[in-house]
């Protein structure tokens, strides 16, 4: 692997070790090792890497249980972060006195601001973990309508209430720009001739228009998009020189800080939040054994971002897709039935309703995990930065 | 028009169904006009009543119907319960927009022990300013006591009463045919919509902001502060009487149903908004520990800590778990967050680098520092309770020299607060110490710590709880150092020019005069005049701001200064005075000097020379 993207300033010529990451000569890295009082150990942070790296990889192998954006991938990639903060807090813990000394002091500081500003992000989650429990209620309503356990011939009243939920359902998920024009439709669909003239009077307009901007627990002002620019902002691939200045923990610091912006970006990535932009670069030299695969999960999740039926979605979870997909199928078919049902229709009918009702199991079992697993993921970084911020404190003596 | 009677047994009350069926038809709004128009409880109590007994007919025969039948039903149900979902919003809306204009204030009257001791941390405007008319609400004004300690019963919770009975009345109607019909999802979802927008603007009007992470770490000190204060009152309404009121309207609405409904329409209701609330005391716990910010952490603890006991009693059941949890969390990082900033606070004593200050008086640091700690012992009841461990003085006995050194082991059976405040006076010594070496005047250094010390001292003497913590023993010692710090400044000043007054190297063996160098002599009075002017110059400008210290400091200079110039000139003035130019030599008289004297410390610029009376 050529090292062709990567801009050293330092003079050392940067060679190629294979796996190490850090890129520098050996004798270097055993200048390094040693280095006055507790140099740092340079099996650990290449340990660190390497563990980093074998997270990514494992996400990247979607298993059909774990498909790419799917609830249960959303778990499994909070948990490697938790995975890969635990084992960084280990390397601050064990280098104390490294991490004093200047500049590890001021790159360390910036990452702890960087963590700061996810916490916002970890908050706005939580909001979109609501808003999906909303909808899956609206779906219940649907189910509700629908089953047929007791064994009732499927009627029209039964149709319309699944419509009526499913209406509301298709404005819930709206991106905000699109609003205005579906709840014109909405008024138009829902009945046999109601005009809108009467929208004022609407009271059904009046509490959606509530259902959107009472969802967000923050101000009009806050930006997903924004915020995950801030936390990329001056995220940058060590140079050489501090590198070595910092006896290579500037190595696992910009290791943190990259897995930071990515979660919080797939995160914003999959659950609907406020303002989602996706246009966050990732800008990581390929030296670093865990680029190659984070960089494949980016590309790939870019790429969903994409598709043509998932470009205006206000989330990527694979769940709200099937949210979106088995909703829509069941309107139609419900817009497209006369009374009484065919065999064939209600055999169909049937058939979507079983599946919408995989899908509202899957996302009921798996939101109260999640949002938990997003609240522990908050508690980490805050204790971590706390403790960081304070064992900082208490190393700096008068001038 | 009264319905027929219907039968239990038997076939299809035609009658009674019929009927009922056309009332729920004609009311369909997606097929006439005047329905969409109209609101059934809008109009006459009977036409209410007619169509709710219509809706229970319809029930009626759905469960005692043959098949063939059910489809027809199911649609009329399903259009029954699209009106009675429209009316329930109806009459939810219209019976929430009256509320809205209730002022809503804070229960907890402004005797309380906290509200009085924050007007001391910072410009504190009077607990009435946010209060808006409250004459419905006054009564629940006084239900707390001015003990305001932790721990009480709730008593302090009070619930309004959020719509008339009647609104009430027919919500519950409604909401029984929902639920019973199988459309307990939507009854849940409209109630939940409607009244979450209440709360919210409930919020806003008590100036509860939604506010991220990032925004509060970016306000400036004082429009947190203002902020805070906000909150803390918004908190006490919101648990207090928002949240017990929404949750008392559940209950009244959905009486009868089953207890788990009446929860998760509360939990529909308010956990969104109470998650937006704690968020900000949550955002306060974790901002950067600057100083300054301590008794504001403090407060925000103590009314979260004060309103634990309430948040237990409103979210007791089990879907609001996660809000208990935080709250005992947020709770546990604003403790910790008082316990970092106090440390920050002794880390910035002992770093601050300012220099000492012109004239010897108080450092702005040391009333600062004495400021805080007058604070620290007004907020004592909690922080004895919060700071648990013993300061960590680093390096102790290092030898390192930018560190104080304490000896905890003399200091048993004190508080870990009490032990702090010490060390923050021992820092606070120290860095005094660094400072007072930086002049160039060794006597203005000694000068200076007097004087800080000195405050230090009168500070802990006029705070019963301060010297009690702080303890005589070490007040003892800091009242020694002003001593040591006085005679210290004695030394460096009056040594030398009192050197001129002495006895030895004056007398000359086997001259012809007295015995006594006349040249020598003129010497030694030129130097002490110009030694005593000299100094006269300088430290009149100098500052003892203490008065009594003032005063003992003049006088214990006299007390070595003129009974040394009197024996000297009763010795020696007669040699002088025999020879030329007297005047030039003997300059002050003893009053003169006297009366120098008590231009000394006074702070002000004297003329170059000093007065004489002398001829």
């Amino acid at each position: 692997m050529p090292a062709t993207d990567y801009q050293g300033t330092s003079s050392a010529p940067f060679s190629n070790f294979g796996r190490s990451i850090l890129s520098l000569r050996r004798d270097q890295v055993h200048a390094m090792e040693g280095a006055h009082d507790g140099g740092v150990q340079v099996d650990e942070l290449e340990a660190f890497q390497r563990q980093v790296a074998d997270l990514f990889l494992n996400l990247s192998s979607a298993s059909a249980s774990e498909e790419l954006l799917s609830l249960a991938w959303v778990r499994k990639l909070l948990d490697s972060f938790l995975c890969c903060q635990e084992a960084f807090r280990a390397i601050l813990y064990n280098n104390s006195a490294q991490v004093l000394r200047p500049p590890m002091d001021r790159l360390i500081g910036e990452f702890y601001e960087r963590s700061v500003k996810a916490l916002d992000v970890c908050n706005a989650i939580r909001d979109g973990i609501e808003q999906i429990r909303q909808w899956e209620k609206l779906l219940e309503i649907v189910l509700c309508a629908l089953d047929n356990n007791d064994q009732r011939a499927l009627g029209e009243g039964q149709f319309r209430r699944a419509k009526k939920a499913l209406i509301d359902l298709a404005i819930g998920m709206l991106d905000e720009k699109d609003s205005g024009q579906t709840l014109a439709h909405r008024n138009r669909s829902f009945g046999r001739n109601s005009n809108s003239s009467h929208a004022s009077r609407d009271h059904h307009h009046r509490s959606l228009g509530h259902f959107r901007s009472l969802s967000w627990s923050v101000s009009r002002s806050w930006s997903a998009a924004r915020q995950l620019q801030a936390i990329g902002s001056n995220l940058a691939a060590p140079r050489g020189n501090e590198i070595l200045a910092t006896n290579g923990l500037a190595a696992p610091v910009y290791t943190m800080g990259s897995v930071l912006l990515f979660v919080m970006w797939a995160m914003v990535a999959a659950i609907p939040c406020q303002d989602r932009g996706l246009q966050v670069h990732f800008n990581i030299p390929r030296q670093f054994v865990w680029a190659a695969p984070l960089l494949s999960l980016h590309d790939r999740i870019v790429e969903e971002s994409k598709k043509r039926d998932r470009k205006n979605a206000c989330g990527l979870l694979k769940e709200i897709y099937q949210m979106e997909k088995c909703s829509r199928l069941l309107s139609e078919l419900a817009d497209s039935v006369q009374f009484p049902l065919t065999e064939e229709k209600e055999a169909e009918v049937r058939q979507r309703v079983k599946e919408l009702a995989q899908v509202c199991e899957t996302i009921k079992e798996g939101l109260d995990p999640l949002e938990r697993q997003v609240r522990e993921l908050f508690h980490r970084i805050v204790r971590s930065r706390t403790e960081g911020l304070d064992s900082l404190g208490r190393g700096h003596h008068p001038e | 028009m009264e319905l027929p009677e219907s039968n239990s047994t038997g076939d299809d009350k035609s009658v009674g169904f019929e009927a009922a069926k056309k009332i729920i038809l004609r009311w369909d709004s997606t097929a006439s006009e005047d329905a969409k128009e109209k609101m059934i409880f809008e109009s006459d109590r009977q036409e209410a009543d007619l169509y709710l007994q219509a809706v229970d007919e319809i029930q009626r025969s759905l469960s005692n119907a043959s098949l063939s039948d059910d489809r027809s039903k199911a649609t009329t149900i399903q259009i029954a319960m699209a009106r009675l979902e429209d009316e329930f919003r109806n009459i939810l809306i219209t019976n929430t927009a009256a509320l809205e204009s209730e002022s809503l204030t804070d229960p907890t009257s402004s005797s309380s022990v906290h509200s009085h001791l924050s007007s001391r941390s910072s410009n504190f405007e009077p607990e009435e300013e946010f209060i808006l008319n409250t004459e419905k609400l006054l009564e629940l004004e006084h239900c707390e006591s001015a003990d305001s300690s932790r721990g009480r019963s709730t008593s302090s919770i009070r619930e309004m009463d959020l719509m008339p009975p009647e609104a009430i009345c027919d919500l519950h109607a409604i909401a029984m045919r929902m639920i019973s019909a199988g459309y307990l999802r939507e009854c849940v979802q409209v109630y939940g919509s409607v009244r979450k927008s209440a709360v919210d603007s409930s919020f806003r009007k008590l100036g509860i902001e939604k506010l991220s992470i990032g925004d509060i770490q970016r306000l400036a000190w004082e429009a947190l502060e203002g902020k805070i204060r906000r909150w803390i009152r918004a908190a006490r309404v919101c648990v207090r009487i928002l949240f017990p009121s929404e949750k008392r309207l559940c209950e009244q609405i959905f009486v009868g149903v089953g207890t788990s409904i009446d929860d998760d329409c509360f939990m529909e209701t308010v956990k969104g908004p109470a998650v937006q609330l704690f968020n900000f005391a949550e955002a306060i716990s974790i901002s950067r520990r600057l100083p300054e910010k301590l008794f504001k952490i403090l407060d925000v603890h103590d009314a979260l800590m004060d309103l634990q006991p309430d948040i237990e009693v409103v979210f007791d059941s089990k879907s609001s778990d996660s809000i208990r949890v935080q709250a005992a969390e947020i709770l546990s990082r604003l403790a910790e967050a008082v316990r970092g900033t106090l440390t920050e606070f002794e880390n910035a004593v002992l770093r601050e680098p300012s220099g000492p200050v012109p004239v010897g008086t108080i450092h702005p640091l040391t009333r600062y520092v004495m400021n805080y700690i007058g604070l620290i012992s007004d907020y004592k009841q909690t922080l004895i309770e919060l700071i648990m461990s013993k300061p960590s003085t680093g390096s102790r006995y290092s030898g390192d020299p930018t560190t104080p050194d304490m000896d905890f082991a003399e200091l048993e059976g004190k508080t870990p607060l009490a032990l702090h405040l010490i060390w923050i006076i021992v820092i606070l010594e120290f860095n005094l110490e660094r400072k007072s070496k930086q002049y160039r005047d060794a006597s203005l250094g000694h000068l200076f710590i007097m004087n800080n010390i000195r405050y230090i001292v009168q500070k802990i003497k006029g705070s019963p709880e301060l010297r009690e913590m702080i303890g005589d023993d070490y007040l003892r010692k800091l009242t020694g150092k002003v001593r040591h710090a006085a005679t210290n400044y004695q030394r460096a000043t009056w040594v030398t020019v009192l050197y001129c007054l002495r006895d030895e190297g004056l007398h000359v063996s086997g001259s012809f005069s007295s015995g006594v160098s006349k040249s020598a002599l003129r010497e030694r009075f030129k130097t002490f005049n110009a030694m005593f002017e000299e100094v006269h110059r300088t430290q009149a400008s100098w500052i003892v701001p203490d008065t009594q210290l003032r005063e003992e400091l003049r006088i214990s200079i006299s007390e070595k200064l003129i009974p040394a110039y009197r024996s000297f000139l009763g010795r020696f003035r007669s040699h002088i005075e025999s020879g030329r130019h007297p005047e030039n030599y003997i300059k002050y008289t003893v009053e003169d000097l006297e009366t120098a004297v008590l231009d000394f410390f006074e702070g002000c610029v004297v003329s170059q020379h000093l007065r004489r009376r002398s001829q």
